[in-house]
Order: structure tokens, then C-alpha cells, then sequence
């Protein structure tokens, strides 16, 4: 599905590294959008129309771990695939900003 | 009689060798490796290509992206703003070419300020400076005597 250039293919977490590097997280974070997206039974093409995107291919950016979603368009996503808005921003900030949810929340995982 | 066999555009799946060379040839400065910019391929779940360049460590997001669906060329940036589509890919490189940030373009825009700021104070300020100095000639005297 990808190939990389410079780096090899992401794997879950890096052995011996004591905080993911950002790329790492949010291709995390794009795997679980991912699988919410399935559950929610949308293709890329149908989440991206229901959002307003004239194309899916920033919804495959962000699956694909190359970019974030951003704040403005977190209600709307978490709604579409059927979350609940705040749960679905903390969730992707412990990817997309670990160290500030640390501080906000006081631990890494869920 | 013979069959002329044109090259067959690719319209889905990976990218051919040559789109990527034409897309990695017109971001070589964008890619040059004081920059710290690497780039990756992947590919939507409907098998379109995408090509993105990635900025520097740590973050390494996508400043830009080139994707391909049904023979369209389309660029966004890392927000997911789309800057440009075509069918002609050389016309979506140069548009990706202008939209990299680059540290040459931001010195070019400092130099442009700096010409336009001494532009004003040659054009504004030196002949307000003259005109008060020559009052201050023609005046000095008079105010000298009324003293």
C-alpha cells in the first residue's frame, strides 16, 4: 500500500523507543480513524462528501499517517463516523499532542 | 498494415516511473537534503496514487500532497486545501513548486521589504528632512535678528 523512500514501514511501536516519534503516532491515529470509519460502513469517498471535501484524498492523508485532522473538522468527523465529538478529539490529541495530554490528562494511554 | 502502439497512460494504481520522476525533479530544491524534506508514496483505498512530501524531523507532516484519480492530477497541502488540479501533470508540478515553503522565497520577500522600505524613506522622508532643513535656513537669520 505504501512505499516508503527514506524510512522503512511503520510498525506498531518502535522497540527500545521511549516516546514514539510523531510520524509513528499518527499513523496510529490513522489506523483507528480507519477502523472507525469501517465500522461506521463509510468508503473515504463517502466520508469526505459528507464533510464537505470536493475529493477523498485528504481523508487517505490523514488514514495514511502523513497528516492530522484538523480542529475544525474534528465535530464534524467524530459525528460522522458516530463518536461522540470530545471523545474523539482527547482520543486523537493523545496521538497528535501526546505531552499535552499527559499534562491534561495525566496519563498515555486510554 | 501496422498498429501504431501509443503509450497507454496509467490512469490507477501506483505511480509510473515516469510521473514520479517528473513530480521528484520539480521539488529537487524542495527536497535537497539541507532542507530535511524526504517524501513517500501511498495510495487511497480506491488504489489512487498519492505522493507526499513531507516536511523535516520531528513532526515530518505532509506539506503537500499529488494525488492521481482517473488521469487528474489534483494538490493539496497538509491541511487538505485544494490548491490546483489538471490533467496535465507538469502543470500540477510547477503549481506544487511555487506552493513549497522555502527559505530562499522568504529572503527574497525580506529583500523586497527592505528595497520597498528604502524606496519610501528615499522618496518621502529625505525630502521632507530637506525642505524643513532649508526652512530652517531661510529662518535662522530672521529669528537670529529678532533675538
Amino acid at each position: 500500500m505504501k512505499r516508503g523512500k527514506h524510512q522503512d514501514v511503520f510498525a506498531e511501536r518502535l522497540p527500545g523507543k521511549a516516546v514514539p516519534d510523531a510520524r509513528q503516532l499518527r499513523k496510529t491515529a490513522g489506523d483507528w480513524l480507519k477502523q472507525r470509519r469501517a465500522e461506521a460502513a463509510l468508503s473515504q469517498a463517502d466520508l469526505a462528501a459528507r464533510l464537505g471535501l470536493k475529493y477523498y484524498t485528504f481523508i487517505s492523508q490523514v488514514e495514511n499517517g502523513f497528516s492530522r485532522v484538523p480542529t475544525e473538522l474534528m465535530g464534524a468527523w467524530a459525528r460522522e463516523l458516530g463518536l461522540e465529538p470530545a471523545a474523539f478529539a482527547r482520543h486523537l490529541l493523545m496521538y497528535y499532542e501526546p505531552e499535552l495530554y499527559r499534562l491534561l490528562f495525566g496519563v498515555e494511554s486510554k | 498494415m501496422s498498429v501504431v502502439a501509443f503509450e497507454r497512460k496509467q490512469y490507477d494504481g501506483e505511480w509510473s516511473e515516469r510521473e514520479l520522476s517528473t513530480i521528484t525533479a520539480a521539488l529537487n530544491p524542495a527536497l535537497a537534503p539541507t532542507t530535511g524534506r524526504t517524501w513517500e508514496t501511498g495510495m487511497t483505498e480506491k488504489g489512487d496514487a498519492q505522493f507526499y512530501l513531507l516536511g523535516p524531523l520531528p513532526d515530518q507532516s505532509c506539506e503537500l500532497c499529488v494525488s492521481r484519480i482517473g488521469g487528474r492530477y489534483l494538490l493539496e497541502d497538509g491541511s487538505g486545501r485544494l490548491l490546483f488540479e489538471h490533467r496535465n501533470l507538469d502543470l500540477v508540478v510547477l503549481h506544487a513548486r511555487a506552493a513549497v515553503p522555502s527559505t530562499s522565497w522568504l529572503m527574497v520577500r525580506v529583500i523586497i521589504l527592505w528595497c520597498a522600505i528604502r524606496s519610501v524613506l528615499h522618496e518621502r522622508i529625505e525630502p521632507m528632512l530637506a525642505e524643513s532643513e532649508e526652512l530652517l535656513v531661510q529662518w535662522a537669520p530672521q529669528l537670529a535678528a529678532f533675538a
